[in-house]
């Protein structure tokens, strides 16, 4: 029996070497915004998201690779973020998720 | 008659130095004034704005009319000094000329006259004149020692805290005027002259002191004097005191039209030295009243820019509420200098961004009545809904813009500082108006309301705030509510009533469904909900702090329910409060039949 498709699809499951990551950058931007590190990764942010209603934008994942030091298109995937900041008004953990877009902008700029 | 003494030295030089800065800074800023800024200038000259603009210069820049506003005695310190000085300085140069006649005299000449003008026969009325203005300035002095020492008699919880070069200036001017009145007094003490302040401080002098000390005395006066005022004016054009003659230019420049935009011009340095930091914004801030941040407010973040070392979280920290625009006596446009500081430090354009934009309509329905939820309406589905029954209700035909999702209409992201990115949103959004070719713009967000007539270009295309929309149709009788009992307060959102000025629709509407108490603060002097888009850098805790703050002032109203007109405030308050919260769409939507 043929599974039935549903439009979604599963990331496939890979590792990440925390120790082969650089860790800097992630630091860094832990160190400015320590109240990330109280997210719970509930995806409300990513739910609600106006760029992620219209793209595969997923600000979750995003910030929770960078977190984990896997920089590579980090920097362009929140630019497709409109900074409306509605996932500041339902993040449950209350964190300035408008700050953590500029700031991992800044400080990925160049990767 | 020689108008020469070597105590003369220190006030020319430093008057000297000081025109010359203070005319090299002009002449560098105008010329760095972009074309259509000086063309504005050159076409300005000529007509009824001069006129309008030396009005200006008399009332705000001598009187201090707007001060007045804040606080009398405040407004009372401001004048004495500035309209009091300008006084002395008039009269002591119609003295001159009454003296011996329209003459050439040196600058020092004219300002140590009473020095020099010993041998020459005395005029009462102006030694009157010249007691009473120096009086006048003296109050002035101290009162603004009294200030320092209990600042709420004027009106004010907090001053400015100032930097050393200020504080020197400070000091200089301070002294000024008291080392006047000793110089002039003994004067008269030796040469006799004076009215009642100078004549009778040297008459006193005279019976009390032998005249070989007052010689002296008289010497070191002067020296003192002069070198107070040198001291003052090497500091001028270095500190605060700038905004003396910078606010001159900065009323024709506004008069003529000059504007700040989201980019930086070099008109902005007119509007950032012509800031006296006299801290009228610190009390309004709620960062200061409710958070205790206090080194973020326009008078600290126009010194930090003035002196080059503005940092991005000073830049970011701001809700950019306007409740310090309001009461900024000088009306320098402190929001569009926050945002163009923000769009230096972040801007960073990008050809390719949003490329997903490309194609992208989910709008639906069909009519010449558009409407735009805008972000935090579709995050506040009642009051969607609400704007759905209303539109039913009146029956009218909408185009829906974005209810199944859409651009954001980039007032966040340019607010933010990136204003080249936030263009490709707005040139979206316009172009899809366009595209279905509405007549009307409806929206329920005022901060999408503020761009749309700040920002996008749409001709032909009306734009109402839902406030003003509703309003409409409860006139042309195609809404009828039922007027209830409830008793409604307002709040007035940031971005609504400073921001657009609309202040009486939402009123109007409300006194249609039913009873509307006051706040406090309202209208022009509303809070703000705290969680303003503009700001990046409070957290969470302190968001709720400033709602708390807000929310408790709309309930000590008595009121049952709380009514605002912006779903972002909707959303802020509703954290501060356990009343209830509505949108002003729900409470009319809830009393239609």
């Amino acid at each position: 029996m043929a599974a039935i498709h549903f439009g979604y699809t599963i990331s496939k499951p890979r590792a990440i070497d925390l120790d082969r990551n650089n860790l800097r950058k992630s630091d860094e931007i832990l160190r400015e915004m320590p109240e990330l590190q109280t997210c719970i990764g509930c995806g409300a942010c990513t739910a609600i998201c106006t760029a992620g209603n219209l793209t595969s934008f997923n600000f979750r994942k995003v910030h929770t690779l960078v977190r984990r030091g896997e920089y590579q298109g980090a920097y362009e995937e929140m630019n497709k973020c409109m900074l409306c900041g509605k996932c500041r008004l339902v993040c449950p953990r209350g964190i300035n998720t408008r700050g953590v877009v500029m700031l991992i902008k800044r400080k990925l700029g160049d990767f | 008659m020689t108008f020469y003494a070597p105590f003369c030295l220190p006030f020319i030089l430093g008057a000297a130095l000081m025109f010359l800065i203070v005319a090299w800074k002009w002449g560098k800023w105008l010329w760095l004034l972009p074309h259509e800024d000086k063309m504005r200038i050159l076409r300005g000259l000529p007509t009824r704005r001069t006129v309008a603009a030396i009005g200006e210069v008399v009332s705000e820049s001598l009187l201090h009319r707007r001060i007045f506003r804040v606080n009398p005695l405040l407004g009372y310190m401001h004048m004495s000094l500035a309209f009091g000085w300008f006084l002395l300085i008039l009269t002591g140069w119609i003295e001159t000329v009454a003296h011996i006649g329209f003459r050439y005299v040196p600058l020092q000449g004219h300002v140590f006259f009473k020095y020099f003008a010993t041998g020459l026969e005395h005029k009462p009325v102006f030694d009157f004149l010249m007691d009473l203005f120096l009086l006048f300035v003296l109050s002035g002095v101290a009162l603004a020692w009294g200030k320092r020492f209990y600042s709420r008699a004027m009106g004010m919880h907090r001053t400015t805290k100032h930097v050393l070069g200020d504080r020197i200036a400070l000091s200089a001017l301070w002294f000024i005027f008291p080392a006047r009145l000793l110089a002039e007094s003994t004067t008269c003490a030796l040469y006799g002259g004076g009215s009642f302040l100078t004549g009778s401080l040297g008459g006193w002098m005279a019976e009390h002191i032998g005249v070989m000390p007052l010689m002296t005395l008289e010497s070191v006066a002067w020296w003192f004097y002069s070198s107070c005022l040198g001291l003052f004016f090497v500091a001028l054009p270095f500190s605060r005191y700038m905004h003396i003659f910078t606010e001159i230019p900065l009323i024709f420049l506004r008069r003529y039209g000059v504007r700040s935009s989201e980019k930086e011009s070099s008109y902005d340095r007119f509007q950032v030295e012509a800031c006296s930091r006299c801290g009228i914004c610190i009390d309004p801030c709620q960062l200061q009243s409710v958070l205790g941040i206090n080194d973020v407010q326009s008078v600290y973040f126009l010194r930090d820019r003035r002196y080059g070392h503005l940092r991005l979280q000073v830049a970011d920290n701001c809700l950019m509420c306007g409740r310090c625009v309001e009461r900024c006596p000088v009306n320098i446009d402190l929001n569009t200098l926050r945002l163009n500081s923000r769009d230096r430090m972040r801007n960073v354009p990008d050809e390719r961004r949003y490329g997903y934009f490309k194609g992208l309509d989910r709008s639906s329905g069909e009519g010449k009545v558009g409407y735009f939820a805008g972000c935090m309406t579709l995050l506040t589905p009642r009051t969607l809904t609400a704007m759905s029954t209303i539109f039913e209700a009146a029956g009218e035909e909408v185009w829906w813009a974005d209810r199944e999702g859409g651009v954001c209409c980039g007032r966040p992201l340019k607010l933010a500082g990136e204003t080249d990115s936030a263009r490709k949103m707005m040139k979206y959004n316009a172009d899809l108006f366009r595209k279905h070719g509405i007549t009307t713009l409806v929206t329920s967000c005022p901060i999408c309301l503020k761009v749309f007539r700040e920002d996008y270009d749409l001709p032909g295309v009306e734009v109402l705030h839902h406030s003003e929309y509703i309003l409409r149709l409860i006139r042309a009788g195609r809404l009828t509510p039922e007027r209830g009992t409830t008793r409604f307060t307002y709040h007035d959102p940031c971005e609504l009533g400073r921001g657009s000025g609309i202040y009486d629709e939402p009123r109007a509407v409300i006194e249609a469904v039913g009873q509307l108490l006051e706040p406090a603060s309202t209208r022009e002097n509303a809070l703000c909900c705290g969680s303003s888009v503009a700001n990046t850098a409070i957290s969470d805790g302190q968001q709720v702090q400033i709602a708390r703050a807000v929310a408790g002032e709309l309930e000590a109203t008595g009121a049952d329910v709380i009514v605002t007109a912006c779903p972002l405030c909707k959303k802020a308050i509703g954290r501060g409060t356990k009343g209830e919260v509505r949108d002003l769409a729900e409470i009319v939507a809830g009393a239609l039949k």
